[in-house]
């Protein structure tokens, strides 16, 4: 009789979910590097290597300020309203770095007529894996009124919601999808003027 | 393939009826012998099957919410990554070279030169239409679950075009979906 095949184990990064081995492919490899220099420092010999040349102190202090939950590595966290951008760096094939699509919403309010306006929600699809068509509707019913969803100038689309309803609509976007940052929604005040949330 | 796939990408789910069960279970034991005595274990004859199926002809097989294998059409049933991890000699090996591994992480196919550059080793027995795993230049564990396009023959003499169509890759839809709840 055959002997029975026993699975082998394999360890599995615990960021970014690959086998340990292919981190440096993975989403993150940043985030990744701590959790490797404590679980598998066999494998990336290097890592350890970098780790003790920055100083054993300055690397623990950074360690522990970014975590493995990954925010941004800035080193001043104190400021109010940071733009905190997700830096997911894509490479297409063939090296070429992908530009950094921001995770962040913009509203926009367009006047249509004298009395009449719309408020355009941009980036929505970034921050909530949510189909425009879906959001629109809920935007339209929430707020009794109509909504669609547009092509803009770019590839990117948008949401037209009639009337204006920029400041409703910041409540209704970090109530409905509570893991949307309030510092990532922006208004655009005559060129954009940082005004987050 | 799987590039994009989640909960809403499933069209329907079904529990299947013994004999279709048995279809199932000797199909995949054709495919990999390599299996046989685990199969009892992954596919128990007693607990239920579930068949989820899914746009683009495709079915997965479900046991206890974990997707074991899934396959296009009526094609060849082809393990998940996960559980390929798991039992490594089942299928046979293509390796690509260390500079194809970033295409094949973003779900590309796998050209033949790939496979017969100096990073590149064929396993000459393949033949056209056959799952095999992919491996990296390297790498102990496999990368990509592929069906050859061309056998292994083929791709060595002509070494042009797509040798390997990539069906599963690491990280995407399918790898980060462990559970289906």
């Amino acid at each position: 009789m055959a002997e029975k095949l026993e699975p082998a184990k394999v360890l599995y990064c615990g960021v970014c979910s690959l086998p340990a081995e292919y981190c440096e492919f993975g989403p993150d490899f940043a985030r990744c590097k701590p959790w490797l220099i404590d679980n598998a420092p066999d494998l990336y010999p290097d890592l350890l290597k970098e780790a003790n040349e920055k100083g054993v102190d300055n690397v623990s202090d950074k360690l522990q300020s970014v975590g493995i939950s990954g925010a941004d590595g800035a080193p001043s966290s104190s400021q109010t309203g940071g733009t905190s951008k997700k830096e997911e760096v894509k490479r297409l094939p063939g090296g070429k770095v992908k530009k950094k699509e921001r995770q962040e919403v913009i509203i926009e309010k367009v006047v249509r007529n004298k009395r009449k306006c719309i408020t355009i929600v941009k980036g929505l699809e970034l921050l909530v894996r949510i189909k425009l068509s879906d959001a629109s509707k809920k935007l339209g019913k929430k707020f009794a009124t109509g909504a669609s969803v547009v092509k803009g100038p770019t590839e990117k689309e948008q949401i037209d919601v009639q009337g204006d309803i920029i400041y409703d609509i910041v409540e209704f976007i970090t109530d409905t999808w509570p893991d949307v940052p309030e510092r990532s929604i922006f208004f655009i005040e005559d060129g954009k003027k940082v005004q987050a949330g | 393939m799987f590039k994009k796939f989640s909960l809403e990408e499933i069209s329907s789910q079904n529990q299947v009826k013994a004999s279709v069960q048995r279809r199932i279970r000797q199909s995949i034991q054709e495919e990999y012998p390599g299996l046989e005595t685990v199969l009892e274990d992954l596919l128990p004859k007693k607990s239920p099957l579930i068949v989820v199926k899914c746009p683009n002809h495709l079915t997965l097989v479900v046991v206890n919410n974990v997707p074991l294998f899934f396959c296009i059409r009526d094609g060849p049933y082809m393990p998940t990554l996960r559980l390929l991890h798991q039992y490594p000699s089942i299928m046979k090996r293509f390796q690509v070279d260390r500079g194809a591994i970033k295409f094949v992480f973003s779900g590309a196919n796998i050209m033949c030169p790939g496979l017969t550059s100096p990073g590149g080793v064929l396993d000459e027995e393949v033949e056209a239409e056959r799952p095999v795993a992919i491996y990296a230049e390297g790498k102990q564990h496999a990368l990509a679950i592929g069906f050859t396009k061309m056998s292994a023959k083929d791709i060595k003499s002509i070494n042009k075009g797509i040798g390997v169509d990539n069906m599963h890759y690491l990280n995407d839809g399918l790898w980060k979906m462990e559970r289906l709840d």
